[in-house]
């Protein structure tokens, strides 16, 4: 029960995670192999900036979001928009190229040590780390607190995604490119803005793997393992479906627990793109 | 120029390339006994060659069937673990080290690719990650391998660097060979098709798995050896060494700068990375980030590689696997001029 308890709170990350990049796989038809670092930044900007100035993490978002949202917009129409003409696989390397520069580039400024964002906040406020629960289970806090985050956060994208002007000319983008640019939508402002959201989704979940594990410039890759395979499971473009991905990895994360948490995750996920690679909720 | 009769693509083969080619090796095999290649030399060579090998194996795969992997490391690892075991816990020689690795390879290839063939494009490029990095998780909590802790290759006597060095330049031809012969056959032209439109190769009859397939165990095998002769040369692997998504990096740089689709593409590129590597190497920290903008640059403006934009702008193919024999095209040009 605990593990189960335990898997949902963390699910909640997981399907932060997934939901730049289901935006990018769905809209701009982009593998982002990228999306990790993108993460990796928001942690390093958030644990920094909250350091600087002496404030909870939570309120680098303020900075932060707004800053990967005008870095994403610039890195789609200075770079990948041009290279998206010469087909997908192109995009894909340039996007590998890109990963392997950022996290380099992040090994330069920051040092290969392990960081972690300051969670002092936390017990100041409520005076403890886990609230127990009846049954001798318990929560903590701060994953609580992470999975609202989650939580907000994907509610305010869908929210967006089909009230907005701007969100329904993506999703019809999304659906289907060629009659959309036929009604009047710009393709190419369009997948900036998506990349825009994914950067700002990306600063967002940086900042709560900064304040849930310990990160280093090369931890990239890993979440974006994750990320790609709440996308898989959860079926491209799915933003429901990305909430139940998050949901099966968490579980599967904590059952295994530090040595096979990984290889489980790993073994879902080869499991479900040979067996089902359209995912669970696809259109 | 898509106007020209494709009879005037200059196609270089037969005889004089074969006698290049053959003095090209005797020099390299025949130097290194004599001295002029000082074992420094032979050392950036022995690097050269076996990355040469990844990316001839890579770029079968990428370049002609258009299966990209990313998880070339699965190979290198699982032959680099192959050796130390079986030199290490089973006390035998490093041949034997070779040989095992390569079968384990092909084996875990075959298996893999039950799996991998029912995905295609981008989803087949991430899913080949997830089982190195899978691997790499797995491998670290083996015991049987030392976990985390690694292993180190026990031969005595260990060979010194000039033997390794022809291996890895056997490995190389071997593969050029292998490759090159492969593309020749009725089965390179079905993958060739295949890789441009995998649907109407296989309604014209191309049996698109048992060719994929071909390639897929080829790539590993060549892979594998060449992962061995690496750890071989380096002595110790770790999980997080050998399993390293760095190795596809590499391999992806150097067949993207050569010039993917081209037989000398992976040749030219094992040089240039090399050589590049070796000059930032006093720039710790720089030359993963100058290769990557280098890679970036050259999707941009040069899409075919150095290789690939040369043969388009002067109009000629070097161990060309297209079927246009020279003598047809010469009675053409013979015609036309009549």
């Amino acid at each position: 029960m605990q593990i189960v308890i335990s898997g949902i709170l963390l699910g909640g990350i997981y399907a932060l995670l997934g939901v730049g990049m289901t935006m990018i796989f769905g809209i701009v038809k982009l593998t982002n192999l990228a999306h990790g670092e993108f993460v990796i930044i928001g942690s390093y900007l958030s644990t920094i900036l909250a350091k600087a100035m002496g404030v909870s993490p939570i309120w680098s978002l303020i900075i932060t979001v707004p800053l990967l949202f005008v870095v994403g917009i610039v890195l789609q129409y200075g770079l990948i928009n041009r290279v998206m003409l010469k087909g997908s696989e192109p995009a894909l390397l340039v996007t590998f190229g890109l990963s392997i520069i950022l996290q380099d580039a992040m090994l330069l400024l920051f040092s290969a040590d392990a960081q972690h964002a300051n969670i002092s906040f936390i017990k100041n406020i409520f005076g403890r780390e886990n609230i127990s629960l009846p049954g001798g289970l318990y929560v903590s806090i701060l994953d609580v607190l992470i999975l609202i985050i989650s939580l907000v956060t994907i509610g305010v994208l869908t929210i967006f995604l089909r009230k907005t002007y701007l969100g329904k000319s993506i999703r019809a983008t999304s659906d289907d490119t060629q009659a959309a640019s036929l009604m009047g939508v710009s393709v190419k402002k369009t997948y900036a803005i998506a990349m825009g959201i994914a950067m700002a989704t990306a600063a967002i979940a940086g900042m709560c793997v900064a304040m849930r594990w310990t990160f280093y410039p090369s931890s990239g890759g890993s979440y974006l393992l994750i990320a790609f395979g709440v996308v898989v499971i959860g079926g491209m473009g799915s933003i429901p479906g990305t909430l139940v991905a998050g949901l099966i990895f968490g579980i599967a994360q904590v059952a295994g627990g530090a040595n096979y948490g990984m290889l489980i995750s790993y073994i879902i996920l080869i499991a479900m793109l040979a067996i089902r690679p359209q995912g669970l909720f696809s259109k | 120029m898509d106007n020209k009769p494709r009879g005037t693509v200059k196609v270089f083969g037969g005889t004089p390339l074969i006698i290049i080619c053959v003095i090209a090796i005797a020099l390299l095999a025949i130097l290194p006994m004599t001295g002029v290649i000082t074992s420094n030399g032979q050392r950036y060579l022995l690097k050269i060659f076996l990355y040469c090998a990844l990316g001839i194996a890579w770029n079968l795969m990428s370049g002609y069937t258009g299966m990209t992997s990313l998880g070339q490391q699965s190979f290198i690892g699982i032959a680099g673990y192959a050796l130390c075991v079986v030199t290490t816990t089973y006390h035998l020689g490093y041949a034997m080290g070779f040989f095992v690795g390569a079968v384990i390879a092909g084996v875990i290839s075959l298996g893999l690719a039950v799996i991998l063939f029912r995905m295609r494009g981008m989803y087949f490029a991430i899913a080949t990650w997830v089982v190195a990095e899978a691997l790499k998780t797995w491998f670290t909590s083996w015991s049987y391998v030392n976990m985390g802790g690694g292993m180190s290759v026990t031969v005595s006597p260990y060979p010194r660097t000039g033997s390794i060095y022809y291996m890895a330049l056997v490995l190389v031809i071997a593969a050029f060979i292998v490759v090159y012969f492969l593309l020749k056959s009725k089965i390179g032209l079905g993958l060739t098709a295949m890789r441009d439109d995998a649907d109407a190769a296989s309604s014209v009859g191309v049996n698109i798995f048992k060719s994929k397939l071909l390639c897929f165990v080829i790539c590993a095998v060549i892979t594998a050896v060449a992962g061995a002769i690496f750890y071989l040369n380096k002595g110790t692997i770790y999980p997080s060494a050998g399993f390293d998504i760095g190795w596809t990096v590499s391999i992806v740089f150097i067949v993207i700068i050569g010039g993917i689709g081209t037989m000398l593409g992976p040749i030219l590129g094992a040089f240039i990375y090399v050589i590049l590597e070796e000059t930032l190497s006093h720039y710790p920290g720089w030359s993963n980030i100058i290769l990557g903008i280098i890679a970036i640059l050259v999707i941009l403006f040069l899409p075919d590689g150095i290789i690939g934009t040369l043969q388009k702008k002067l109009n000629f193919e070097i161990f060309s696997q297209r079927r246009f024999s020279e003598s047809k095209a010469k009675k053409k040009i013979a015609a036309k001029s009549e």
